[in-house]
Order: structure tokens, then sequence, then C-alpha cells
């Protein structure tokens, strides 16, 4: 088990490494001056180099890498540029919120997901399934942002059930405002999930530990509970870590919509203002929470299925 | 829009307005918008694109932190709302010595910071010697002034490097906004983070990139002003969330609605929405320095090939007016005689056959993605200007990356943009004519001595009548030139709740929400 996360852990490090490193390359390849994004176009061009070097930016690339590393490894994320605050102030705010709002998603993904699954995979191929499948089929096909829009009109500005985007001041306002952002990004995941979730409990309803199951005289209930959701769900927890990078991209186009003031939002902000170390701090968290639920996947499939430890 | 005569009387000269303005208050001249007594009280809460960047006046160059920063500071002197003339704000006159050398300006009594501090004019020294740091943003703006002195607390003397009309227009420009002297005794940056000022509002908590709030300063000068208890800008990136928001009632102003949306909000029951005039003028920038746009007929045969109602009717959704002049109606200067070359296909094609290339060309033309009226603008310029044998690819690009092209001169041709800061016209024909700042002549690389000239000239005469006269003959020039095509004048839009009253942004942008107020 030791040398299993030892070798994932390493793993995982390379690729933040190799992502943090390509984010580097890529905001400084792109066109556009972040001095000058800053100082605005009437500002003078010395007024832009004088800025430019305050932050270092007239160095050689390759000292503005060494200087970025080693801030890193030293876990200084930087100034940045747009705030003049220190990024792990900005972080410090931003993080709980798009933790909270993916956190939220899945939840809401495995409760849509889970029962949608389970009713057709016992019910068999009829009416229910092809309902569902067009419901998934609508709702993969249908853009993330159309998908919030289309909630905020119903459930906000008609029904008033939720606020019209915005994030609130109390710890209830802001849960209560994460309600429809947390949907919209499931409404993303729940096809994938169902669809893999139906096929596997299927599966699993067909199979001799089930047969065994009924054979003892258990209610089928338990049977479906204990023998079946439970090996049939190692097919959804992988989905649900495949799918931590669209949550991630889900919570960037969600939180605009929403007006959440999350990473994604930090992380637009940033990339339009060429806040560089902006864009980097935030790659590099998106990154980290991405591989953390990877390895958290693998984690699982070793609790839920033993022959999965040495692998 | 503005009228185009502009009233000469509006236009006398800035030591005249302040004898007659003496003691008069600034901004807080009646300007009901005749919809019944205002009420005091109230919170007000307005969603913006973006939060504010910034809160050190000197640092600003965005329009959220500088339209905040007008609400918590004062500035010496502040334009009238219709820009054609400067009204008293922290000084209450204002007179330039005879050797046109120096200006004298004589500060409220009574003003004090929100802290109660009272504000002298070692404030004022101190505020406008680190404002004219010319490595900040608007620091240019301040290089004629030589030096300051302060005579008495209440008495502050600016001497120009050469006599300088502009002077007292460039004192109400944000950046030179008055802060306590040393910052009150905190460092730069932590004033930064909790600043103190002497205007209507003062600062109560701020989550940067996401929320500013502002309680009434109750130690204003003001009197009875401002009305708000609070103001809450809120940064709402999404264009149609900002208006869902409104709708929903969870905002009270939502800043720059979509044109498009425009006609449809002002038909919604409980909202308002507006068109005020501003100074933001659209250009289609030519690329002076590139073949063939070198050749002045190229350009005026491009400014002739343009149906700029065209533009304003399916880009803009009518908002706006065709424009003549680089210098729109805003500004005091502005020449209405100079009509600039509309919509005419014979003329266009008479100066494509005098020009260098005939029989037409190739070029591209840069536009801002995500920005559907500068797309708009751009595939209507693509046909029309097909009519003249010039071929344009349409190249999106991101703004930031626009933005570096622009700079770098590696273009043809750009959709851009100007507003003012100040409304003296020194700072948009010295971008122009002098290739001030940083936009390189507005990214056009326009290069005439002779305009230069005359825009040095104008500003070192105190004589308004022969300014006028001088930037009519730049207008001209420029308009011969033709070194970029005016395509728009253009208003600001705002839609809010029918609850709001006397919201009215001047042509620099500023809300003036010292006089706002909401009825019950």
């Amino acid at each position: 088990m030791t040398r299993f996360l030892v070798r994932r852990l390493s793993l995982l490090a390379l690729v933040v490494w190799g992502v943090v490193t390509a984010t580097f390359v890529l905001v400084h390849a792109t066109p556009g001056d972040p001095a000058r994004a800053t100082l605005g176009d009437k500002a003078s061009e010395s007024a832009v180099q004088a800025l430019r070097a305050e932050w270092g930016l007239d160095q050689p690339l390759g000292a503005q890498y060494w200087h970025f590393l080693t801030d890193l490894v030293s876990g200084n994320l930087g100034t940045s540029f747009q705030y003049r605050s220190p990024i792990a102030s900005l972080l410090a705010e931003r993080l709980p919120t798009t933790l909270l709002l993916m956190l939220m998603a899945v939840t809401f993904a495995v409760v849509i997901s889970l029962p949608l699954a389970t009713w057709v995979a016992v019910r068999g191929r009829g009416g229910a399934d092809i309902g569902v499948r067009i419901f998934g089929a609508v709702a993969q096909g249908t853009p993330t942002f159309l998908i919030g829009t289309l909630l905020v009109i119903v459930f906000g500005l008609n029904l008033h059930w939720f606020p019209v985007g915005g994030y609130g001041r109390t710890s209830a306002e802001h849960l209560h405002s994460l309600v429809l952002p947390a949907i919209t990004i499931a409404l993303g995941i729940v096809p994938m999930l169902v669809n893999s979730l139906r096929a596997s409990l299927t599966d699993a309803l067909q199979s001799d530990f089930v047969a065994f199951g009924h054979s003892k005289g258990l209610k089928p209930a338990t049977v479906l509970a204990a023998y079946a959701i439970r090996n049939g769900s190692i097919s959804g927890v992988t989905i649900l870590g495949i799918q931590a990078g669209v949550l991630a991209g889900g919570a960037l186009v969600v939180e605009k919509v929403f007006a959440i003031p999350g990473m994604g939002s930090l992380m637009l902000a940033g990339i339009l203002g060429r806040d560089f170390p902006v864009v980097q701090a935030t790659t590099l968290v998106f990154a980290g929470i991405v591989v953390v639920v990877y390895l958290v996947t693998d984690l699982s499939y070793a609790l839920l299925d033993p022959r999965a430890r040495l692998a | 829009m503005i009228p185009n005569k502009w009233l000469p009387a509006l236009a006398a000269s800035t030591v005249i307005a302040s004898l007659l303005l003496v003691g008069c208050s600034p901004d807080l001249s009646p300007s009901s918008d005749g919809t019944g007594t205002p009420q005091a009280g109230g919170h007000l809460v307005m969603a913006r694109e973006l939060d504010v960047m910034t809160l050190m006046p000197a640092d600003a160059s965005d329009n959220e932190s500088i339209w905040t920063i007008e609400d918590i500071y004062d500035t010496l002197i502040v334009p009238s709302a219709d820009g054609q003339s400067l009204k008293p704000s922290l000084a209450t006159d204002w007179v330039q010595s005879e050797d046109k050398l120096a200006w004298t300006f004589t500060l409220r009594h009574g003003a004090t910071f929100s802290d109660g501090t009272p504000l002298t004019s070692a404030d004022v020294k101190f505020s406008l010697d680190a404002a004219s740091d010319p490595n900040l943003p608007s620091g240019f703006l301040n290089e004629q002034i030589a030096g300051i002195d302060t005579p008495s607390p209440e008495t502050v003397v600016v001497r120009t490097k050469t006599a300088w009309s502009p002077l007292p227009s460039v004192l109400a420009l944000y950046a030179n906004s008055i802060v306590p002297a040393n910052y009150g005794g905190k460092s730069r940056e932590e004033f930064a983070k909790a600043p103190v000022g002497s205007g209507p509002f003062k600062v109560k908590n701020w989550t940067q990139g996401q929320q500013l709030d502002l309680v009434k300063n109750t130690a204003y000068w003001g009197t009875d002003r401002p009305y708000l208890d609070a103001v809450t800008f809120v940064a709402v990136a999404d264009a149609n969330t900002r208006a869902t928001q409104l709708q929903g009632g969870q905002i009270t102003v939502n800043e720059m609605p979509a044109a498009s949306s425009f006609a449809a909000l002002s038909s919604t029951p409980g909202l308002k929405a507006s068109a005020f005039d501003s100074s933001y003028t659209s250009f289609l920038s030519l690329n002076n320095t590139r073949a063939p746009f070198t050749d002045v007929h190229v350009r005026r045969a491009i400014a002739y090939a343009i149906d700029r109602e065209a533009i304003l009717k399916a880009a803009n959704f009518g908002q706006g007016t065709a424009a003549g002049s680089f210098l729109s109606p805003a500004y005091w200067a502005y020449d209405a005689n100079v009509k600039g070359r509309q919509f005419n296909l014979e003329e266009a094609k008479k100066e494509m056959g005098l020009s260098s290339k005939p029989a037409g060309f190739s070029a591209d033309i840069l536009v801002a993605s995500g920005n559907a009226t500068q797309l708009t603008t751009a595939q209507i310029l693509q046909s029309e200007l097909s009519e003249i044998g010039i071929t344009l690819t349409i190249n999106q690009m991101e703004p930031g990356a626009l933005r570096a092209t622009r700079k770098s001169m590696d273009y043809d041709m750009a959709i851009s943009n100007a507003t003012t800061d100040i409304t003296d016209p020194d700072e948009l024909v010295r971008f122009i004519a002098a290739k001030s700042g940083g936009s390189n002549a507005m990214y056009t690389g326009y290069d005439n001595q002779q305009v230069a000239d005359l825009a040095t000239q104008a500003a070192s005469l105190s004589d308004q009548a022969k300014r006028l006269k001088i930037y009519s003959t730049i207008q001209q020039k420029v308009n011969d030139d033709q070194p970029m095509v005016p395509l728009l004048y253009q208003p600001t839009l705002y839609s809010y709740s029918d609850k709001v009253h006397d919201f009215q942004p001047s042509i620099t942008g500023n809300y003036n929400l010292v006089n706002t107020w909401l009825s019950k």
C-alpha cells in the first residue's frame, strides 16, 4: 500500500510540474503585456517599461522560470499584478467557494444518477430506459451556459426559489446560491454516470453473487444495495474521477454565468488581464484538485474492490 | 447625444467661470430628473463587468476603479456634467497669474477627510506631487507642473513650466484626487487597501475581485449629501447575468447593458434604461506606417466608402450618431463643421483612382473576439470596402493579444475607440497630434509636425476663443489627412430600477452618486 501511494504521488507531482511548466511557457508565449494591461492604453511607454522591470518581466525567460519555480517550492505563489495583493490571500478567499461548488456538483450528480440508473437497470429495457437515454442525450448535448441560463430564468427569475446569480454574504446564502450552479455542472456529468452505472448494475444484477443473495432468502432491496450497487458503483467512481477535469472546466463557465467569485472567475480575470501569477497559481490549484481526485479515485477503488490494492 | 452646437457662453474662460461660481457647491447643483423630492437613505447595488482594480487614485487606469475613486475622493475642481465647463470642488476658486506661469487655488473652508482630519494645502501638495510620477499611468498628464507651493493652509499655488491652459482640467482628473499627506501615516500599500478620502462615500469593506461596500461619509462637506446610506459594487462578468439580476431585483443598477437588449429593457416594467452622453468615439484605425495606408488617397477612399448609418443601425442598434471630427461633441472644442467624409461611393472610387492602388488590394482588420459590435462592424466594412476593390479579412483576436498586435503596429486596420479623462481637448489632441501617452497617435502612427505645433500653441493660450480656432484648424487638418476614420459617437448605456433617481453619469463617465437617491 505504501509503495502504491509513493509511486502514485511521485507520478502526480510530475504531472503537476508538467502542468505548471506548460502554463508558464504558454502565458509568456501569448501576445499581450501585463504591464500595458495594468496601466492602460494611454500610459507612456516609459511607465510600462518601469513596471515591467518592477515585476521582473524584463529578465530572460529562463531566469523568470527559475524564480517562479524556486518561489513555488518555498510556498510563495507571488503577488497578483492586477490586484497588487498576495496570491495566497486571493486563493484563500476563492478556493473554498470552488471546492464547495464542486463538492455540491458531485453530490447532485450522484443523487440524480444513482436512483435513475438503478431504476432503469431493475426495470430493464422499455419506456423508462428510452426516457433516460433521451434525457441523457439532451443533457449532454446542451452547452453548460445554456443549461445555467435556463435554470436561472425558471428557478431564479420566475419561481424565485434561488438567487439570480451572486454568492450572498452568509454561509446559508452561500449554500443557497450554489444550488443552481452545482446542478448545472452536475447535469453535464449525469448522462455518462447514468449510462455507466446502468450497464454495470445490469451486469451485476445478472451475476452469480446476486443470484446467491436471492437464494439466501435476502430481501430484494438488501441484495440490490449490498451486492449489486456496491459492485456496480466501481464504474461510477471511475467516471466521477475521470470527470474531475470536466468539473474544473465546468466551474470556469458556471462561475461566470452565475457570478460566483471562485477560482474560475479569478482565472478568467487573470487571463484577460495578463495577470501571469494569477493564471499560474489558479492553473496549479486546478491541476492539484484534478490529480488529488485521481488519487482518491484510485484509493476508493481499492476500498471498493480489494483486487485493486496491488495494482 | 450632446447638441452639435456648443454653447460659446459655457466655453468662457475658466477664470471667469470660477469667479462666477465662487462659493457655489460644485456637483451639488439641483439636477433632479423631475421625479419628485429626493429622499435620504437606501442601499444602491451596482453590478459591473469587473471589480475595482485599485482604490489608489494615481494608480487607476480602468473605468471601474476610476469611477469608484470619484465617489470616495475629491479633486480640486470637477467638470460639469456636460463637460463644457469646470466647477469648484475642494477649491472654491482659482486664478492664473499675470505671467501665466502659476495658478492660485483657494481651498474650501471646513473640508475634512472622512476620518475627520482637516484637509489642507499640505495634503494637496503631497497628492499632486505623488501623482506626477511619470511612471504612473496618468503621470504624463502632469508633466507641465513645475512645482507646488503652499503659502497658507487654504492656499495652493501650482507653477507650470510654460503658460498652460489645460491645468484646471488636468487637476479635475481622478488621478489628481486629494489623499491625506503621507497617506495619513500609513505606507502606500496599507493606504491602498483601506483608503481615506473626502468624497461623499467611504470604504467599509472590499473583497478584491468580488465586491466593494461603500457607506455614506457623514463628514462630507456637501450639505445634505449624499442621499444614499450605502453603495455596493459587485463584479458580474456576464452581461446576461447582470440583466437577469436587475430583473430579479437583486441589483439596482446594471452598468452597460448590451445595446441589443436596450429596447427590451426600456419597455420592461419597473426598469429604466438610459443612454447618457459620453466622449466615447469609435474609430477605424488605419496603419499609416504600412503601404498602401501610407497613401492619403487610399485612406480617404476608405472613409468615403463607409456608411456609418448602416453600422449605427446594425452593430449599435441605433445607439449613437455618425461621427465627423475625431473630437466628439463632448468637447467644447468640437467643430460641427468638420463633417468628415460621409458615405459617397462615387467619391470613394475617384479617390481610389488617384491612389497607388487603383485596382484595389487585400488587407486585414483586427477585431476583439467576443465583441459582437466590433464583429458586425467589421462585416459591414468587409462588404462596403469590397465595392472599391478592397478585400478585407477579419482577424478576431483575444483582447490582450489584439492590444499587443496593435501596439507593435503589425496590422492593417483595427476597430479602436477613444474616451477622455479630462474635458479639455488637449489630452486627445496630444494623443493624436503629438504621439503623447502610449497609443502612438491612436494606433495609426500618424505624424504631422504642423498639427503637433498647433497643439502646443493651443495649450499655451488662455483665450478660449483663440484656442477654439486653433482646435478647429487641427480638426480640419486631421480630417484632410484622414489618419483614421471616426465612425460613431456613442453614449454610455445603463439600465436600472425605476426607484433610482438623479443617476446622471457625466461625459467622462463619473457616476456622480452624490446626487443619486432611491424612492421607497
